[in-house]
């Protein structure tokens, strides 16, 4: 009986017609695999990497709106209406109104149209790359937002119809037709919409019993003298994360205001404003979106790779330890197939889209009422559960009346700083 | 080629190809949406359309210019009539910069019929009642006696309203807009002319952002 040769490494055994100089697993392969081989590595290591460029430092200068553009400049063009989100939200609440009104048309004009055909978009839905690859224009809730915080702003430049128009977008907004809920539950932006409507001298009996049948509390009617329209907000809004295996899923943590209610006092008048919507319910009740079953996808495709390539290795470990011709070569075509696996495994990002709109408030309000022109004091306070204002909290408002009686006056209380 | 061969290849080609394919958007319709596309209002569209865009106000405001133009009142008029434009009203969802529309009409009205319509500039009033105050106090030279009015009235208000009606469902969003103008004669209310146009756009969104 011939001597046995030596043992050589399991995944390395000589193969007939093959040159046993050099040894290496490609060696042993027919050109073909190893160009396809080749070809996955490339990928891997060019087209599935995002070059992220460096961002440049900001220096805090301690003003919001200063910092914030500055935060926008430094941003990569897919985060633009994000900060756009967070700049103009701000300064509604300080008063810088014209940059809130830039803020958000930019915002309106990125993300309010049709997208599609576009590369980032594409990529997003592509197994290597995570979904914030994207342009950012936001979940429902946070689009609804812009149009919500710019119709205000209408409603102050004497535009009711073009407020009312950001109504309607709003409510095709908050429709969710995938899951066939063709109708929106964000109470006022029914009740906003009949409102202008009103005050165009428009019958709009239609949209505030569409209004009132969308929440349980009892809405006012309709006062078409009224000449200040008071806009609230408090409490803080959802809070993104990614939650499933591999964060394949989008999933929003919500914490119930300590601040339940508001209350304006004018003239010795009370005025309260209930929370009409609940940005909380608005996130979290809608169903799913499609591209959390093209992450699901993703999820399903790295799991199973990544399975796929645990079996053929250790398949390929099996085969080798057969230490036939055979199973060698059976061998490096399983260790081949399992690398590849495990590479395509590793390199499948189903992670969910966390950026956040994440200065929004959590409970909306609003109330209409007439008054004298001329200047008026007044004082608003936010209410806790129990009906008692936070006395850190309440604030003095003053309130211009102009002597135009077809003019309104726009008076915007948040809770949140900014 | 042997087995074992025929098997690495098949095996190669077969995790290649699921490494390149797009797995993800398997079992999702139209993954990169639908571009949008301009179709007639009264075409069937398989979804609904989406905002005013230049193209648009460019089409509405050409055909609402030479419409006004052929009008028996402006064509045949011994004088030219003077209009005042009242603002439009938006009713659509979308909002947008309404001047836009009766500027334009206004710009191509005095460019490309240089004296057959006058338009009054109501809306630099203020400046114009401020300046007209400086001349008669004195204060500032005058060419004219300003005393006497010469404000001119309108014959006429050029006017409009855009209306919108929305479609949603999960194959897409349309809209259809009409945009009408008339002309309505300040003296008796009538509606001297009126004209409208419609556009109707349909798209779906990229499915990464459905």
């Amino acid at each position: 009986m011939a001597p046995r040769a030596p043992a050589l490494p399991r995944l390395m055994a000589p193969r007939k017609h093959e040159p046993t100089g050099r040894l290496t697993p490609l060696l042993f392969l027919p050109r073909g695999v190893v160009a396809l081989l080749m070809l996955a590595a490339f990928e891997l290591l060019t087209g599935c990497m995002d070059e992220v460029a460096p961002r440049p430092a900001i220096a805090s200068t301690g003003d919001p709106i200063v910092d914030g553009n500055a935060e926008l400049a430094a941003a990569p063009p897919k985060d633009r209406v994000l900060w756009d989100d967070r700049i103009a939200a701000t300064a509604l609440r300080i008063g810088n109104f014209d940059e809130a009104k830039a803020k958000f048309d930019d915002a309106i004009v990125r993300g309010g149209g049709i997208i599609n055909n576009t590369a980032d978009a594409a990529k997003a839905r592509s197994l290597f790359h995570p979904e914030d690859t994207k342009t950012f224009i936001g979940e429902p809730y946070e689009r609804i937002m812009d149009y919500y915080y710019r119709a205000i702003l209408y409603w102050r430049d004497g535009e009711p119809d073009n407020a009312r128009a950001c109504y309607r977008t709003g409510q095709v907004l908050g429709s969710d037709v995938e899951n066939h809920q063709y109708t929106s539950d964000f109470v006022l932006l029914y009740y906003l919409e009949g409102f202008a409507s009103a005050k165009l001298g428009e019958d709009a009996s239609d949209v505030f019993a569409r209004a009132q049948a969308t929440t349980k509390r009892h809405l006012p009617p309709y006062n078409k003298d009224a000449n200040v329209l008071v806009f609230a907000e408090y409490g803080h809004g959802p809070v993104k994360y990614a939650g499933g295996q591999y964060g394949e899923r989008l999933r929003f943590y919500t914490e119930e205001s300590r601040i339940r209610s508001a209350r304006l006092t004018v003239d010795g008048h009370e005025v309260r404003l209930p929370p009409y919507d609940n940005l909380n319910h608005q996130a979290t009740t809608r169903g799913g979106r499609v591209m959390d079953y093209i992450l699901g996808n993703k999820a399903v495709f790295k799991s199973t790779t990544n399975t796929v390539g645990n079996v053929a290795l250790v398949g390929a470990a099996v085969a080798a330890d057969q230490d036939s011709r055979q199973g060698n070569e059976a061998a490096v075509g399983l260790a081949a197939v399992g690398l590849i696996s495990k590479i395509a495994s590793a390199a499948t990002t189903p992670r969910a889209d966390i950026r956040a709109w994440d200065n929004l408030p959590q409970f909306l309000s609003f109330a209409a009422l007439k008054l004298a022109p001329g200047n008026h004091s007044g004082q608003v306070e936010y209410l806790t559960k129990d009906g008692e204002p936070d006395p850190d909290l309440t604030r003095q408002v003053a309130i211009s009346v102009p002597a135009d009686p077809s003019a309104n006056t726009v008076v915007f209380l948040s809770e949140l700083p900014r | 080629m042997n087995t074992t061969h025929r098997f690495i290849i098949l095996s190669s080609v077969a995790a290649t190809a699921a490494f390149f394919a797009g797995c993800a958007n398997e079992g999702v319709q139209n993954p990169s949406g639908v571009p949008v596309t301009q179709v007639n209002p009264d075409e069937q569209g398989f979804v609904s359309g989406t905002g005013v865009e230049s193209q648009d106000l460019v089409t509405v405001t050409d055909k609402m210019a030479r419409s006004i133009l052929s009008t028996p009142v402006i064509a045949s008029a011994a004088t030219p009539p003077r209009i005042v434009i009242d603002p439009v009203e938006n009713a659509t969802r979308f909002p947008i910069d309404k001047s836009l529309f009766t500027d334009r009409i206004r710009i191509l009205l005095n460019s490309k019929a240089t004296g057959r319509v006058v338009f009054l500039a109501r809306d630099r009033m203020q400046a114009l009642e401020h300046e007209r105050e400086l001349k008669e106090s004195g204060q500032v030279t005058s060419s004219y006696d300003p005393n006497p009015v010469a404000f001119k009235g309108a014959d006429y208000f050029l006017t409009g309203k855009l209306e919108g009606l929305t479609t949603q469902a999960s194959t897409g969003t349309s809209d259809y807009i009409l945009y009408s103008f008339q002309l309505i004669d300040a003296r008796t209310s009538e509606i001297v002319w009126e004209d409208s146009a419609e556009i109707k756009k349909q798209g779906l969104e990229d499915a990464a952002y459905r």
